[in-house]
C-alpha cells in the first residue's frame, strides 16, 4: 500500500507544481501590466483562487487515478500464496477506470486459475507416473477390479501369469481368466460376499490357491492376498496380489510322482503274486488239505486287500492332483452291491465276519461310476471289520429316502467313534489316535470316499456312539435325475472329477 | 504241472505277441493263453518288438508301456501310424503297471483297443478279456 501511497503523493506533487507556476504566472503577469485597469487585490485572490481549485483537483485525480490501481494491486494480493486471507478487491464502488479495473483484474485471475490448474494437473501427472510405474511395473501379478468383478487393471505380470495380452484383459470378468481353486470353503468368492455390503475396507489373503490355466497349460499354485475398498470413486473396489509358490507346493506333487512311481513298484509283485495264486487255486486246490485251503484263502484275500490298499494311495494322489476322473453310467444298484459283496466275501470269510445285507426292492436305477463307488463300499466295510472288536456282525443296508435318493449304511457293533473327532474323520491321513496303536490304516479311506461320493453329488456321513459301534451312510442320485441334469446342461457323458479342491465360484462347476 | 492245453478248433491257431520284459509276467500269460490254445511269441525289446509287429501275422499284441530300447507309447504309435499301408490289423492291448497322468491315458487308450493295469487283472482275467474282443475266434 506504501507504493500506492507515494504515487498519489507524486501525483499530488505535480499538481502541486503546476498549480504553483500558474500562480507565479499570474503574479508575474499582474507585475508587467502595471497599466491595467484590474485593481492587484483581485488579480492576487483570483492567483490565490486557482491555487486552491488546482489544488483540489490535484487531490481528487491522483485520488481517482490510483483507485483502480489500487484494485488491481489488491487482487494480486488477493491470490499471492504469500498473502493469505487478503481480502477481493471491490471494482463496484470504482469510478472512472472501472472498466480497465475489471478487465486487468479478471485476466490476472484467469492467468492465475490457468497457472493453477497446470500445476494440479502437472501433480496429478507425476502421481499417475508414479502409480502407473509401481503397479505396471510390480514384479508380481495385480489385478484391480470393479464391484462386480470385472478387470479394471492387470499388470504385464498378471497378463504373463494368465498367459493373455494385457489389453484382452481389461473390461473382462476376472473368474474366467483366473479360475481359482482353494482348500477350504473360504473362497475369495465367499469372502467377497461376505464383505460387500458389510465392510468400509478389508483385506484377506489365502495360502495354497490354485489356478487352472487351461489342458495345455501348467497349473499354477500361489498366495492370494485381497484388498477390498467399498465405492472407491474410480471403482477400484478390488485389489488381488498374486505369490507363486509353484516351484514350493509343488514339491507335493513330487511326492505324488513318487507315490505313482511305488505303486508301479508295488504293483508288479502283486501282478506276479495274483498270476501265482490264480495258478495254484486252479492246479493244487481240489487235492489241498482245508488247512492248505484255508491258506491260499488267506493268501488270496490279503493280495486283494493290498490290491485295495494300493488302489487308494493311488486314488488319493489322482484327488489330490485332479486327476480321478469319473464316468456316471447307468446301473442297477443292488446287482453292483452284489458283486462289490462277492468280491469282498472272501476276505470277510477269512476274517470271520459275517455280512448281513438288505436291500431294498423299490430301488431306482443310480448314476454311478461302478470302479469308484466300488472302492467307496470296500473303504467302509474295511473299516467297519478293522473298528469291529469283538463283534463279528456288519449290516449293509440299502434303501430309498423320503428325498428320493438311495442311500446305503454301513453299520459295525464294535468300537465306535468319540464325539470330539467325528468331525475330523474324513481329512486326510486323519487317524483316531486311541486306536492307532490296535488298529491298522492310513487314514486314506474315508477322505477319498468322500470325495467319491461327492463327485456322485451324494453325501458321506457317520453317525457313531462310543462302545456301541458307527453307521456310515452314503446317499447316491437316481440315474433320471443325473441324465435330467445332462439334458438341461447338454453335458452328456457325465464326467467328474473328484478332488479335495473346493472351486471359488460356482460359474464353472464341473 | 504243466497246464492244459485246449487244442484251437480253427487250423490256424490265434496269434498273440506279447511285448513285455518283465519275464516273469510273460511267462504266466504265455502259460494262461497257450492253455486256451492260441500261439504266444513273447519279445521283450521294443525295437525288436516293432519289427516284428510289422510282419502284420498276429491277431493281438499285448503291449507293455516299459520296455528297453523303444517305449510302448513308441510302437503303438508307429503301429497306429494312418500312413501305414496296409494298417496292422491286430488288435492292440496295452498292459501296463505305470499310472499315467489321465490325459495321457486317454491319448494312449484313444488309440490302442484295450487298456489294462497288469495288477488289476489275473491271467484267467486277461484271457477271457481277449475272448470277449475276438469272440469268433473262440467258438
Amino acid at each position: 500500500m506504501n507504493h500506492l501511497q507515494k504515487f498519489r503523493r507524486q501525483l499530488y506533487r505535480i499538481f502541486l507544481g503546476i498549480s504553483v507556476l500558474e500562480g507565479a504566472a499570474l503574479i508575474a503577469a499582474w507585475g508587467l501590466t502595471s497599466k491595467s485597469t484590474v485593481s492587484p487585490y483581485i488579480l492576487a485572490a483570483a492567483g490565490v483562487a486557482v491555487i486552491i481549485i488546482n489544488l483540489a483537483v490535484a487531490y481528487l485525480v491522483s485520488s481517482l487515478a490510483v483507485a483502480p490501481l489500487q484494485s488491481v494491486w489488491q487482487a494480486v494480493l488477493h491470490i499471492s500464496p504469500s498473502e493469505h486471507g487478503f481480502a477481493a478487491p471491490q471494482t463496484d464502488t470504482l469510478g472512472p477506470g472501472k472498466e480497465l479495473a475489471t478487465t486487468v483484474i479478471s485476466q490476472i485471475y484467469a492467468l492465475n486459475d490457468s497457472v493453477n490448474k497446470a500445476a494440479t494437473v502437472a501433480e496429478a501427472e507425476l502421481k499417475k507416473l508414479t502409480h502407473n510405474f509401481i503397479a505396471q511395473n510390480l514384479p508380481l501379478p495385480l489385478f484391480v477390479l470393479d464391484a462386480n468383478k470385472t478387470i479394471i487393471f492387470a499388470n504385464q505380470a498378471a497378463a504373463d501369469y494368465v498367459g493373455h495380452k494385457q489389453t484382452e484383459l481389461v473390461g473382462q470378468n476376472v473368474y474366467p481368466i483366473l479360475d481359482m481353486s482353494f482348500t477350504s470353503t473360504n473362497t475369495f468368492d465367499n469372502w467377497l460376499k461376505q464383505v460387500q455390503g458389510t465392510k468400509a475396507t478389508a483385506v484377506n489373503i489365502w495360502e495354497r490357491v490354485r489356478i487352472n490355466r487351461g489342458a495345455d497349460r501348467q497349473e499354477r499354485l500361489f498366495d492370494l492376498a485381497a484388498y477390498y475398498n467399498q465405492n472407491n470413486p474410480d471403482k477400484l473396489e478390488i485389489m488381488l496380489l498374486l505369490f507363486d509358490h509353484t516351484k514350493m507346493y509343488s514339491q507335493d506333487d513330487q511326492a505324488i510322482s513318487f507315490v505313482a512311481l511305488s505303486v508301479h513298484e508295488l504293483r508288479t509283485p502283486l501282478t506276479l503274486l495274483r498270476g501265482y495264486i490264480e495258478v495254484f487255486e486252479e492246479e493244487l486246490r481240489a487235492t489241498a488239505s482245508p488247512e492248505l485251503q484255508g491258506f491260499m484263502d488267506k493268501m488270496n484275500a490279503q493280495a486283494e486287500q493290498l490290491m485295495a490298499y494300493v488302489n487308494n494311495i493311488l486314488n488319493v494322489a489322482r484327488i489330490d492332483n485332479d486327476q480321478l476322473e469319473l464316468h456316471l453310467q447307468e446301473a442297477s444298484w443292488p446287482e453292483v452291491l452284489k458283486s462289490v459283496i462277492d468280491a469282498y466275501s472272501l476276505r470277510a470269510k477269512v476274517r470271520g465276519i459275517t455280512l448281513h445285507c438288505r436291500i431294498a426292492k423299490n430301488l431306482p436305477t443310480v448314476g454311478i461310476d461302478r470302479l469308484s463307488i466300488s472302492e467307496v463300499i470296500n473303504n467302509l466295510i474295511d473299516n467297519a471289520i478293522k473298528y469291529s472288536g469283538q463283534s463279528q456282525v456288519i449290516n449293509l443296508d440299502t434303501h430309498l429316502t423320503q428325498d428320493g435318493v438311495v442311500e446305503t449304511t454301513v453299520q459295525d457293533f464294535g468300537l465306535g467313534i468319540s464325539p470330539s473327532i467325528i468331525p475330523n474323520l474324513f481329512t486326510k491321513f486323519y487317524r483316531d489316535h486311541r486306536n492307532r496303536a490296535q488298529v491298522g490304516g492310513n487314514g486314506l479311506g474315508l477322505y477319498l470316499s468322500k470325495a467319491i461320493v461327492s463327485a456322485h453329488g451324494g453325501n458321506l456321513w457317520v453317525r457313531s456312539k462310543e462302545g456301541a459301534g458307527s453307521t456310515f451312510g452314503f446317499t447316491l442320485l437316481p440315474y433320471s435325475q443325473l441324465a435330467d441334469e445332462a439334458k438341461r446342461t447338454g453335458n452328456n457323458d457325465l464326467v467328474r472329477g473328484a478332488h479335495g479342491w473346493i472351486k471359488n465360484h460356482s460359474l464353472y462347476r464341473r | 504241472m504243466q497246464p492244459q492245453h485246449q487244442p484251437s478248433p480253427h487250423s490256424t491257431p490265434l496269434q498273440i505277441l506279447c511285448v513285455e520284459d518283465e519275464q516273469f509276467i510273460s511267462e504266466l500269460y504265455s502259460r494262461a493263453l497257450r492253455g486256451a490254445g492260441y500261439e504266444v511269441t513273447v519279445i521283450a525289446d521294443g525295437e525288436r518288438a516293432l519289427e516284428v509287429a510289422q510282419t502284420n501275422t498276429y491277431d493281438v499284441i499285448l503291449l507293455d508301456l516299459m520296455i528297453p530300447n523303444l517305449s510302448g507309447i513308441e510302437i503303438l504309435r508307429a503301429l497306429r501310424d494312418p500312413a501305414r499301408v496296409p494298417p496292422i490289423r491286430a488288435k492292440i492291448i496295452i498292459i501296463t503297471n505305470l499310472e499315467q497322468r489321465k490325459e495321457v491315458r486317454a491319448d494312449i487308450e484313444s488309440q490302442a483297443d484295450g487298456y489294462l493295469v497288469k495288477a488289476e487283472i489275473t491271467p484267467k482275467e486277461l484271457l477271457e478279456f481277449i475272448q470277449r474282443m475276438i469272440p469268433n475266434e473262440i467258438q
